[in-house]
């Protein structure tokens, strides 16, 4: 059996095994704690925390969510750590970040991928167990041939079937995604550990859903369309999609109903003089600025949740709470940057 | 309007910061920006975190989480993931005390 060890906080005295092949971070979210986090791969800096007592070994050193001055003063990221020894560390938490569903580590073959533009596909994988996660929520994906595990979102819903699909962009050159993409062959095994996130369907929410989506963030915007409706929702959900040109566009209507779910969804194509645009009858432009022109209600009356590049989140969020005064937790992402 | 008195003036240094936890009002970060005095409310307006244990540099304070930077002087949310600025008051020393007005 791997090796453990006890990591306690100082903040509140619990404490929690953590194997030596497992992050302080995904540990301690097992463990059922609510330790501070949003993207897992060490971008967004939520999960810094101060080594007290103890040593670790950290995975990547250049992860970009810590400065370098915050480095030099021992400041650490949870989600790139694993432990060496005991170790007693100093880290955020809350409630809102403990897991619905506790992350677990499993195995599951892949099934087949559907290619939706140029560049994404929708992928599928099947477990053994049933598919449990939040709709919204996001998995890591490994593999032995990868160095570092990858955090791509769930597009589907929990299922008895076991059933977990993720759409991802190839991103040229990218190691894993030219993996997935070019090498990975149907029932090839991969590692998943999940569910994580907390951009998740806040299913006590009775407001109308808006999502914002851009690139591969459709998967989590769907996922949550697709939970929201079983419920019993005062409206239909709003969907703003942004692609460069019209063939980065997936054909989301064929999506959605598929799903058989209704959506209200307008495409939006920010670069019009490439190729075959003289045929796009649609909008142009970012698709922050068309946030308004689709909803009819005041904007604070809605439920947003957004995924995709990040300045598109960072011009819808400025719009949404700077301009509209949006109260922000209506307002849902995972921040990967 | 009334004025309140936070602290002694002496008690923050040039580039540094103090917390201060007003009765009927949110916790308050008093800065000294090269002997000049400024105070904006220290929680953080996007996340729970506490301003007065941010880096000060250059009449900015980063917040210590998600690095958010502001303008001390303004309260002006300057980068990302702050966007609503930080709740500014109207200060002065008076007889060697930081006082606000409100």
């Amino acid at each position: 059996m791997t090796t453990q060890h006890r990591i306690n906080l100082e903040q509140n005295g619990s404490a929690y095994a953590c194997a030596e092949d497992d992050t302080l971070l995904r540990a301690g979210l097992r463990a059922g704690l609510g330790l501070a986090y949003e993207c897992n791969v060490g971008a967004c800096g939520s999960c810094k925390f101060d080594l007290l007592d103890g040593e670790v070994r950290d995975l990547f050193p250049e992860a970009t969510g810590l400065r370098a001055k915050e480095r030099e003063r021992g400041k650490r990221l949870a989600c790139q750590c694993v432990p060496v020894t005991d170790c007693r560390i100093k880290i955020r938490s809350g409630d809102e970040y403990v897991s619905a569903i506790r992350p677990q580590r499993f195995k599951a073959r892949f099934v087949g991928r559907t290619t939706l533009t140029r560049d994404i596909s929708l992928f599928s994988f099947a477990t053994d167990m049933p598919a449990r996660f939040l709709p919204g929520q996001y998995a890591m994906l490994s593999a032995p041939q990868l160095p570092q595990a990858r955090a791509y979102s769930m597009s589907n819903i929990p299922n008895k079937e076991g059933i977990w699909q993720f759409i991802i962009r190839h991103v040229p050159g990218g190691r894993a995604t030219t993996f997935l993409f070019e090498h990975l062959r149907e029932n090839d095994e991969m590692d998943i550990d999940a569910p994580f996130g907390i951009a998740y369907l806040r299913t006590e929410v009775k407001r109308p859903i808006v999502g914002i989506a851009g690139g591969s963030g459709l998967a989590p915007v769907l996922s949550v369309m697709r939970g929201a409706a079983g419920l019993a929702a005062s409206a239909g959900p709003v969907l703003l999609y942004g692609g460069r040109t019209p063939e980065d566009i997936p054909d989301v209507p064929q999506l959605t109903r598929a799903a058989e779910i209704h959506v209200d969804y307008h495409p939006v194509i920010s670069a019009p003089e490439a190729g075959a645009a003289q045929s796009w009858g649609g909008d142009v432009g970012f698709v922050h600025e068309f946030i308004e022109r689709k909803l009819s209600a005041p904007l604070p009356d809605y439920e947003y949740y957004l995924a995709g590049p990040p300045p598109m989140i960072e011009a819808s969020v400025r719009l949404l709470v700077g301009d509209h005064k949006v109260p922000q937790d209506q307002i849902h992402y995972d921040r990967f940057f | 309007m009334a004025t309140i008195k936070l602290c002694k003036a002496a008690d923050v240094s040039p580039g540094n910061s103090l917390r201060i936890e007003p009765e009927n009002l949110p916790p308050l970060a008093v800065f000294n920006v090269e002997g000049e005095f400024y105070v904006i409310n220290d929680t953080c307006s996007h996340g729970d975190a506490s301003l007065c244990d941010g880096e000060i540099e250059d009449g900015e304070v980063e917040c210590p989480w998600h690095n958010a930077k502001f303008c001390i002087k303004t309260g002006k949310a300057l980068t990302f993931p702050a966007v609503e600025p930080q709740q500014t008051y109207k200060t002065a020393v008076i007889d060697g005390e930081v006082c606000i007005d409100i």
